[in-house]
């Protein structure tokens, strides 16, 4: 069975492995060992500590086979991004251009330069081993994530934002970069990539442009990928999606990729989000019998995400068939969640039909 | 003898009759009587002190006096940007540059700006193809800094100039087509139409209002910005032998670059001299024909009368020598004073 718990630096080796596999470099996984080291020793801290408020914290999840103790991907929040430089993005304003007297009114987008994205809290970190079959375990690293945020609001900022993979050719190159970047850098994305420090580095105020960029004067090349998500990042786009993110507010400075906002309390996993009462598997026939025509469901069978926050940032995240109501778990769901009989869990649908709207859809 | 003098009411029919040899292009002088006759009505009311600041301009016929033919214009505008705004890009520098990672990059950014305000402008010249020949395109330009230089109080401090930018062959701009198509959403034609024709408002509800970064916009607009139309070339190099510079500002439409300078630098204003008028052969007729030697322009010092001309010789003995028949084409009679500007060899009437 596959579960999401926070790394530890036992993992360290796996964890270093999947940095080096990673492309192009996950600045919250970082593939110099002593630097990883420090990101896992730090993320073990902030489990651990008593956040009122988002800070210098930094949770770093792993995605665990509990069959094998093999370690299948990570995915990681930063509590506030560029909490001691900036945060850079481009905002993607609209402009009207209009006159009444020669009858022509236009929408032009113009990419400003912004740090309003500075200080929220944003998911980063991102890497699942590409022979998983299925989008399931990806939908569970990622929105596992989501389900820790909706346990541990006060740690989190209200609104949240993730930064993906922008549109490169079949070379690897942003045809964005080439058309802005390059111009103020002069050099390659994968040079500059590597040093940016996750969009918070010094040199970018320095380098990167002051007024705002005109998007119908760039090549159409670098207009066209404008906030598309990379060929690899399309799964997680849509896992963002599902969640209820929010397109086309900002894009990446550097290659134009995604950059998905929402609010925390309106999105899909907390939203949805349900507690209830951990039973195990042997009652859930007597429960199922007294639900009796009750049911709306028939079989009541649906998957659920499962989430338990235990003491000292025990958090645990699984994938489960639950009926429309309770949480009747096997043994070895309970053994990766670390829950007992009577203990509360955290439910949300994975997939939830249309038809069923939630209770405050429907308000 | 070819004269440039100040028009006079009753030029019109010519100058419709000469704006009809004009081609596509220039905005500025079109056969439309009703806009000719307000403009000679406008240079009129500015010669007899009549006109508001922001309408002040100056219109120049070129005239050739035994024929009475009219085969140019030219005018001057007192200070530009009184009324409506007048808008360039100032083409400024941007260096992004970073130690840590050893990159130093200069940037040129087009910012809108109405730096020229209160600039005077020599504007609107036009010669008819059928003297372009004989060389009297300078006469016809730097006519209007003999009138300057003689009524310097009537002028502000700066001058300016717009010169055409590059065209393509198949009449575009490609500058227009990086930068203004996207904004105006008009043709060229039309945006400079109504831009020429006082109206202007169109440009600040669609103009860019952030500066324009020239290194991302195609190569080809990139090469735009500053450069002359061919055809505009030798203009920009009599404007320039005036002491006129290109000083980063260009058009907003093609991105010709505009020339510029204090008055009290011109050529003209500097070079030229005030002397009384002699009737006969020119002083150095004796040792060299009057084609080789050295030509002056010659103007007389009549606001309302203002002539120019040019004429073989110099100012020698304090005086200046043209013939009976010179002297009644510039409305001159001896012992009256006349502008002299000594023309450089090979340089200046062609």
């Amino acid at each position: 069975m596959l579960f999401v718990r926070p790394g530890r630096l036992a993992d360290l080796d796996a964890l270093q492995q999947m940095a080096l596999a990673a492309q192009p470099v996950l600045h919250s996984l970082p593939p110099d060992r002593h630097a990883l080291e420090a990101r896992v020793a730090l993320s073990e801290d902030s489990f651990r500590a008593d956040a009122d408020f988002p800070g210098e914290e930094f949770y770093l999840f792993v995605l665990e086979d509990s069959a094998s103790g093999q370690l299948l991907g990570t995915a990681s929040i930063v509590a506030a991004a560029g909490y001691s430089e900036p945060f850079y993005v481009f905002r993607n304003d609209a402009l009207i251009h209009a006159s009444r007297e020669l009858h022509v009114n236009r929408k032009i987008h113009a990419l400003t330069m912004s740090h309003e994205l500075t200080g929220k809290s944003r998911l980063a970190g991102f890497y699942i081993e590409p022979g998983l079959r299925g989008d399931a375990a990806a939908h569970l690293l990622s929105r596992a994530r989501m389900m820790y945020i909706a346990a541990n609001r006060k740690r989190f900022t209200s609104e949240i934002f993730s930064l993906l993979l922008g549109v490169t050719d079949d070379a690897g190159v942003s045809p964005f970069w080439e058309a802005v970047g390059r111009k103020f850098f002069g050099r390659n994305f994968a040079d500059i990539e590597v040093q940016s420090g996750g969009r918070s580095n010094t040199f970018i105020a320095e380098v990167m442009p002051s007024y705002p960029i005109y998007v119908p004067l760039l090549p159409e090349a670098a207009q066209r990928v404008l906030g598309e998500p990379n060929e690899k990042a399309l799964l997680a786009y849509e896992i963002h999606l599902d969640e209820g993110f929010e397109t086309d507010r900002y894009v990446d400075i550097f290659d134009a990729g995604p950059v998905l906002t929402a609010q925390v309390e309106r999105i899909a996993s907390v939203r949805r989000n349900e507690t209830r009462i951990v039973q195990t598997t042997g009652e859930l026939l007597e429960d199922a019998a007294a639900q009796g025509a009750s049911s709306e469901t028939g079989s009541g069978g649906a998957t659920y995400m499962v989430a338990s926050n235990g003491e000292r940032g025990e958090f645990r995240c699984v994938l489960a068939a639950l009926p429309r109501q309770f949480a009747p778990l096997d043994a070895a769901t309970r053994a990766a969640l670390g829950v007992r009989d009577g203990d509360t869990v955290r439910c949300v649908e994975l997939h939830p039909e249309s038809g069923h709207p939630s209770s405050e859809d429907a308000s | 003898m070819i004269v440039v003098r100040v028009v006079q009411t009753g030029d019109v029919d010519a100058l419709v009759a000469l704006a009809e040899e004009t081609g596509p292009g220039l905005t500025s002088f079109k056969p439309d009587r009703a806009a000719l006759a307000a403009r000679i009505a406008r240079a009129c009311r500015t010669l007899e002190d009549r006109a508001a600041p922001h309408e002040q301009g100056y219109f120049f016929v070129m005239e050739d006096t035994q024929s009475g033919d009219i085969a140019g214009v030219c005018g001057i505008e007192t200070a530009v940007g009184l009324d409506q705004p007048f808008y360039n890009y100032r083409v400024s520098t941007v260096v992004h540059a970073s130690q840590q990672l050893g990159i130093w990059t200069l940037m040129r950014a087009l910012n809108i700006s109405h730096d020229l305000t209160g600039y005077a402008e020599v504007c609107s010249l036009f010669l008819s193809p059928r003297y372009r020949t004989s060389g009297v395109g300078g006469l016809l330009s730097r006519s209007r800094f003999m009138f300057i230089a003689q009524f310097r109080e009537r002028f502000p401090q700066r001058i300016c100039a717009e010169m055409r930018g590059h065209f393509d062959d198949d009449g575009t701009s490609p500058f227009w087509r990086a930068v203004g198509s996207h904004f105006y959403q008009i043709d060229f034609n039309a945006a400079d139409y109504l831009s020429s024709h006082g109206r202007k408002s169109f440009l600040a509800e669609l103009m860019p209002r952030y500066p324009v970064y020239v290194e991302l916009l195609p190569q080809q607009a990139q090469e735009c910005v500053g450069l002359t139309h061919a055809d505009t070339l030798p203009a920009r190099k009599m404007l320039e032998t005036e002491g006129l510079r290109y000083e980063n500002h260009v058009d907003i439409f093609d991105a010709g670059p505009v020339l510029e300078c204090h008055i009290a630098d011109l050529r003209t204003v500097r070079e030229s001299v005030v002397v009384p008028l002699e009737i006969g052969a020119p002083h150095d007729a004796s040792h060299s024909g009057p084609q080789d030697g050295p030509r002056s322009l010659v103007s007389n010092t009549s606001l309302t009368d203002f002539r120019c001309g040019v004429a073989a010789g110099t100012v020698e003995h304090g005086v200046f020598r043209l013939s009976a028949d010179e002297a009644a084409a510039l409305r001159v009679k001896a012992g009256e004073p006349v502008r002299v500007l000594t023309l450089k060899h090979k340089q200046g009437t062609s």
